[in-house]
């Protein structure tokens, strides 16, 4: 019965060879020497190191005197980082939870055990790793400078060497950082007058962002023609009421700053590097594709990781490390 | 059999390592002789609780250092480590706001070894986060997470993030200023989660902001309550590597 089982798993279709004794050797000596030695290696090692560095112990906890910056442990610093740029419910909650749930999927999207046991089992597995970690660096930081504004520094820069009132120019506004899009865009387009749907004045111009910034969601009980309208059901218990969106207005602007673009980037650029892989010819098997998703995702934490504990300072502000207040 | 299992010499180690060996004390404890034969060396890995986690007879790439860099084992090194210098640290520390950073600070300058105790703890919970990291991706990058281990890698994450919160429950119980703002910080992006954010939120810290209520927890979760769940998942861990036939290999 289990050999039958063992049969139909493997791809070969034969029943995995009995070992060669030869090929065996004894646990002792042959480990348990090995983990000796490193049980040892790694007892001194650790001993020396603490004799030599002492852990960091800052004045008493005080919630009245916020540190500037106050950070997260460093293995949570990336999430802390992400927060800077979307939402905090896709940047501290929804996206671990994926990365944690894409993590427990690998191997029962990636079902054939084909190469397992070799270091890069398939023959683009290091090409491919290469590519996928150079990928989500450069996107990452990229996006990370364009976050920061800096490639509006570098321009401007650049460009006053050789016109000195240069300014960036109000067309490419939206550019500046993704919150510009929000924030730094204003525009208005001629709406007639006849075009009136809900209460309140109307000016006869569609603005960007005020006009965007609270439109209702379906349903949500206070707009729309009468029938559309009733009253907030109190009598409900309150988490009952917590899951329907009573008098839920949507903030266009801030939707498509902090949700829309940070998971169209999230989803669009894992795809767009298997796209890549692919019409280049590397990724043959899921193992491949798999192999690309998890550098990418092991790179961006690392990447994000450096940056939010080395390169934040005061105020999350983008800085050299160097420049990062000392905390006590 | 105990005369053929003698090693062949003069006759004061013979009488020696009979005497060692073969008394009734030694035999009460270990059962087998010393391992100098095959036969002895495969019982004392077979008759031994800590020693039978492994097989009596392994596949000899195994043991080849670049097959694993050993990081599974020292990630277990790390957390016997944590938990043996973790109770000494326990004899020295109150976990209430009145006492807790008063309590590490005088293991700098009162305790004899203290400060060693609380570096070791420190710089080993900082490499198991590392080695956990680096093991993933060792298991990964040999696609050692194929069929049939598929399970043992959803073990695996479980660790993983049980690690993650081991660490990051201790990193409040120093109670300074490093402390109480990263897990505030931590704390607000569990506040961010939807529709039951606030909740979890207060549930976590016991209270509205960190205080006494959130050090008993972390405390609490750190010294007991997520070592024992971690422990669990260990020996899940290891009984499936031997049940799923070793290390990955090549088939």
């Amino acid at each position: 019965m289990a050999a039958g089982a063992r049969t139909v798993s493997s791809t070969q279709g034969g029943a995995r060879p009995r070992r060669e004794r030869e090929q065996e050797l004894l646990v002792w000596p042959d480990l348990v020497f090995v983990e000796f030695i490193a049980a040892v290696v790694f007892t001194l090692a650790f001993i020396i190191l603490s004799t030599i560095l002492d852990a960091p112990l800052l004045n008493e906890a005080n919630l009245d005197i916020t540190p500037n910056p106050s950070k997260a442990a460093w293995y949570l610093a990336s999430f802390q980082e992400l927060l800077l740029h979307m939402h905090p419910a896709l940047g501290g909650v929804i996206a671990p939870t994926f990365a944690i749930i894409i993590l427990f999927m690998i191997p029962y999207i990636d079902r054939s055990n084909a190469g397992q046991g070799v270091w890069f089992g398939t023959p683009n597995a290091v090409k491919i790793a290469l590519f996928s970690a150079a990928f989500a660096s450069v996107f990452t930081v990229g996006l990370i400078l364009y976050d920061a504004g800096r490639h509006v520094n570098v321009v401007t820069n650049v460009a006053q060497r050789v016109d000195k009132d240069w300014e960036w120019p109000g067309a490419l506004a939206p550019f500046q950082n993704m919150r510009a899009i929000q924030t730094g865009w204003e525009w208005g387009v001629p709406v007639p007058k006849s075009a009136q749907l809900g209460p309140g004045e109307h000016d006869g111009v569609l603005n960007w962002p005020e006009d965007f910034s609270h439109v209702p969601m379906p349903f949500n009980g206070t707009s729309g023609p009468d029938w559309m309208r009733w009253d907030k059901p109190d009598s409900l218990p309150g988490w009952v009421q917590s899951l329907y969106w009573y008098d839920l207005n949507m903030n266009t602007p801030a939707f498509i700053v902090e949700l829309f673009i940070p998971m169209a980037i999230m989803i669009g650029l894992p795809a767009l590097l298997i796209f890549i892989l692919r019409r280049l010819g590397w990724v043959e098997t899921i193992r491949d594709g798999s192999i690309a998703i998890f550098t990418g995702m092991l790179v961006v934490y690392f990447i994000l990781t450096i940056i939010a504990s080395g390169f934040r300072g005061a105020g999350q502000d983008l800085v050299l490390p160097w420049d990062v207040p000392h905390i006590d | 059999m105990a005369v053929s299992e003698q090693p062949r010499g003069p006759k004061l180690a013979s009488w020696l390592y009979g005497k060692l060996f073969h008394n009734y004390i030694w035999r009460s404890i270990f059962r087998s002789g010393y391992p100098s034969t095959p036969r002895n060396q495969m019982l004392v890995v077979a008759t031994n609780v800590f020693l039978h986690l492994h097989p009596t007879r392994i596949h000899k790439t195994h043991v080849r250092i670049t097959h694993t860099y050993c990081l599974g084992g020292i990630t277990f090194f790390f957390f016997l480590g944590l938990t043996v210098t973790g109770v000494m640290l326990m004899f020295y520390y109150v976990p209430s706001p009145e006492r807790a950073f008063s309590d590490v600070a005088a293991l700098e300058t009162n305790i004899r070894f203290g400060m060693l105790m609380r570096n070791l703890h420190r710089w080993m919970a900082h490499g198991m986060v590392i080695s956990v990291f680096l093991h993933m991706m060792r298991v990964f990058y040999t696609g050692s997470y194929k069929a049939p281990r598929e399970f043992n890698w959803l073990v695996g994450v479980i660790l993983l993030t049980l690690t993650l919160a081991l660490s990051f429950t201790g990193y409040l119980l120093p109670w300074d200023q490093l402390s109480i703002w990263a897990v505030t910080v931590g704390m607000n992006m569990a506040g961010s989660v939807p529709l039951m954010g606030e909740q979890s939120r207060f549930i976590l810290l016991g209270g509205f902001e960190v205080g006494d209520a959130a050090l008993i927890r972390f405390y609490t979760l750190h010294v007991i309550g997520l070592p024992l769940l971690a422990a669990i998942f260990m020996a899940v861990h290891f009984w499936r590597i031997r049940r799923d036939g070793g290390l990955a290999r090549p088939l």
